[in-house]
């Protein structure tokens, strides 16, 4: 074993090795160092206390009721394995509507119907959140539709274009549909 | 907050315990693809991201007038096989509310 | 290969397995260590986290009690879970969200119901554990990349102590006769220290090895959608089991307590440690704990609305498959027996983080040694080429 290092002591990788090997080591270090302001930023907005999401969208009215919109990230949809892309929007119910909304909906394009209403939002009525698929045909003059179903059997619906509940989400279409 | 629909509720209590804030990364989305094959006939099969099947989830096809055209559930294998209707439709995998996944007839694919 | 130069071989690799990153191998293993604790160091950090008896006789509240008691202090809040540690001298733990859209966790007394403080920003528990399990590499499509250079230092530890039992011969022997020479210089102690410390640890290190590579396995499984889960599909409330209300306000649910049970008495075993409201009116109550085997939970998902349970994992459903593997996590992290378990794992975790240390002195002493002795030959400069060989291996000189 020895014999076979002596034999070629001067290449040049077996002694940039000898010289850098523990230098890993402080390559490896940097890695959570660099991570740690990415990680409290995300525990911070996991936890409520930078927002709703990392970008409000804004106040959505839906017939009655309104919502307060926002994406979790201001990125582009993360893919999820075969499932395909998703995105996920946090919501907060105004006020008087808490004891009246039965469930909230999110679909790209307008539902057929309650059942087809998309992905249904989890949590509480001040923060809940959905994790959309984008469709990687989706066009760039989408809309984003919010459906919200009653407590007394009510549905109520309105949109907002795309383009406005996550540009990032438009950049990314436009990126995949020029390649 | 974990709007997550997990397939294990004790495997995702044990993950939101470990992961923390990146429990995302774990989600189980529902899925489903279905494909034109021989005889005029189309099969879709449902599952998790995480790559377990949706066996016994119903699946529906749909007129565009929202009658039902095929009532159906996934077989044990996680897939159905139905003659493509005549008029147009879709295909609801619905295994709960706002756990669905449409397909539309346009995005079906030829055999 | 003569059995002398098989040795040295195994020696050489023993050596080699984790010297170039020693450090991060350190750090996961001081991490890892801290971890095991980091419940226990939040107690000791936090007085709000602890549970005091107010009498000898007090009793326990009920979930439900819990929630009313928070909602009579805090009438807006909204409950996600109420999760009761399973060490009496811990608080209870619910997990809110305020108005404003905060999201901590309080700490509630198990027995008034009061809340007596809210988690800091700074979640030490989560910090140490995301810190030794994925190296604070953040997720972003499936497992991060952080969790698989972690998971897979499995795999040199595992190599280490098969490799160290082939070159520590006879090492039963040293059961019998721990020797620990402490007068012939610091080259020796540690060399002792490090094969006492390492006989005593094969067993954990082997379970902490082998169930640090399910871990590696386990992403590699999830990024490739191979799912062994025999857990069916999610259960979701039925449109038509949520009622239609007139006057347009909630449907009346199940008290926590009815919902705990209804669980007790239709699955019996099952002992409730935590309880989860439901996520959205399609959403179930979910009360889960652990069973006979107290590796692995418990949990049955009960409509809210008509009682009925309409999902349950007990233990005997799991196949014999999913019940070796979800009990990789519990044994790796020493969480399936209360505060004895787990000080046994601190225990050895720290022996672990000094068993890193220890080989490294030993190497770096030997590497001492070694240039000593090339300074010294070097004098001679006939010798001198062999020297040089000599001196960049220095880890192959006799054990």
């Amino acid at each position: 074993m020895s014999k076979a290092v002596a034999a070629q002591p001067t290449s040049t990788l077996s002694r940039l090795w000898h010289k850098w090997r523990f230098h890993i080591n402080i390559l490896l270090l940097l890695v959570p160092l660099g991570f740690m302001p990415k990680y409290f930023a995300d525990a911070s907005l996991f936890r409520g206390d930078s927002g709703l999401g990392e970008r409000d969208i804004g106040t959505v009215q839906v017939g009655p009721w309104s919502l307060q919109l926002a994406e979790l990230r201001n990125e582009a949809p993360r893919p999820d394995g075969p499932a395909g892309y998703m995105k996920s929007f946090n919501a907060a119910l105004c006020d008087t509507c808490i004891d009246q909304v039965k469930a909230a909906y999110l679909r790209i394009g307008k539902p057929r119907s309650l059942r087809a209403a998309g992905v249904i939002f989890f949590g509480t009525p001040y923060r809940m959140g959905a994790t959309l698929p984008i469709p990687e045909r989706t066009k760039a003059d989408a809309e984003l539709w919010i459906t919200l179903e009653g407590w007394d059997g009510s549905m109520h619906q309105a949109a907002i274009p795309l383009s406005q509940a996550s540009p990032a989400t438009i950049a990314w279409l436009a990126q995949r549909g020029a390649k | 907050m974990h709007p997550r629909l997990f397939k294990t509720p004790a495997l995702a209590a044990a993950l939101i315990a470990l992961i923390g804030v990146c429990s995302q990364a774990q989600a189980h989305n529902p899925m489903c693809e279905c494909k034109a094959i021989e005889d005029g006939q189309i099969r879709c099969t449902g599952g998790f991201s995480d790559g377990s099947g949706a066996p016994g989830v119903t699946l529906d096809v749909i007129g565009y007038d929202e009658t039902i055209l095929v009532p159906g559930k996934l077989g044990a294998d996680s897939t159905l096989t139905f003659k493509r209707p005549d008029s147009e439709f879709y295909v609801l995998f619905d295994a709960g509310p706002g756990h669905i996944v449409e397909i539309d007839q346009a995005d079906i694919e030829a055999p | 290969m003569s059995k002398k130069s098989r040795s040295k071989l195994w020696f050489l690799v023993h050596s080699w397995l984790t010297l170039p990153i020693w450090f991060f191998v350190l750090i996961v293993c001081v991490t890892g260590t801290l971890a095991v604790v980091s419940q226990e160091i939040v107690w000791l950090a936090t007085p709000e986290a602890r549970a005091t008896q107010p009498s000898d006789d007090a009793p326990l509240l009920t979930y439900e009690q819990v929630l009313s008691a928070i909602h009579k202090a805090e009438p807006a809040l909204a409950v996600q879970s109420i999760s009761r540690p399973d060490e009496s001298h811990f608080a209870l733990v619910a997990s809110v969200v305020y108005p404003d859209g905060r999201s901590p966790s309080l700490y509630i007394s198990p027995y008034t119901g009061v809340i007596q403080g809210e988690s800091p920003s700074f979640d030490f528990k989560a910090f140490t554990r995301a810190l030794h399990g994925w190296w604070l590499v953040p997720f972003t499509n499936g497992y991060s990349w952080g969790w698989y250079l972690v998971s897979f230092l499995g795999l040199p530890l595992l190599g280490s102590l098969i490799t160290g039992l082939v070159v520590y011969k006879k090492f039963w022997k040293g059961f019998f006769k721990p020797n620990l020479r402490f007068k012939h210089g610091a080259r020796i102690f540690w060399g002792d220290f490090h094969r006492l410390c390492g006989i005593w640890s094969i067993w954990f290190i082997a379970v902490i090895s082998i169930t640090g590579l399910w871990f590696l396995i386990q992403a590699f499984m999830f990024d490739n959608q191979i799912s062994i889960s025999t857990a069916g599909n999610p259960p979701v409330v039925a449109r038509q089991d949520v009622p239609i209300m007139p006057d347009g306000k909630p449907a009346p649910q199940i008290s926590l307590d009815q919902a705990v049970k209804i669980a007790a008495d239709n699955i019996p075993g099952l002992e409730a440690s935590f309880v989860s409201l439901p996520s959205n009116a399609y959403g179930h109550i979910e009360v889960g704990g652990p069973g006979w085997y107290p590796l692995l939970f418990q949990t049955a998902d009960i409509n809210p609305y008509n009682g009925a349970i309409e999902g349950s994992r007990m233990i005997a459903d799991r196949s014999g498959l999913e019940l070796v593997t979800e009990s990789m996590r519990p044994l790796h992290t020493g969480d399936f027996g209360g505060l004895w378990v787990k000080l046994i794992w601190f225990f050895f975790g720290l022996i672990l983080s000094m068993m890193v240390l220890s080989g490294l002195l030993i190497w770096t002493k030997r590497t001492a040694l070694a240039t000593a002795n090339a300074l010294k030959r070097s004098e001679k400069p006939r010798r001198a080429v062999a020297v040089t060989a000599h001196s960049q291996q220095p880890e192959e000189a006799n054990v």
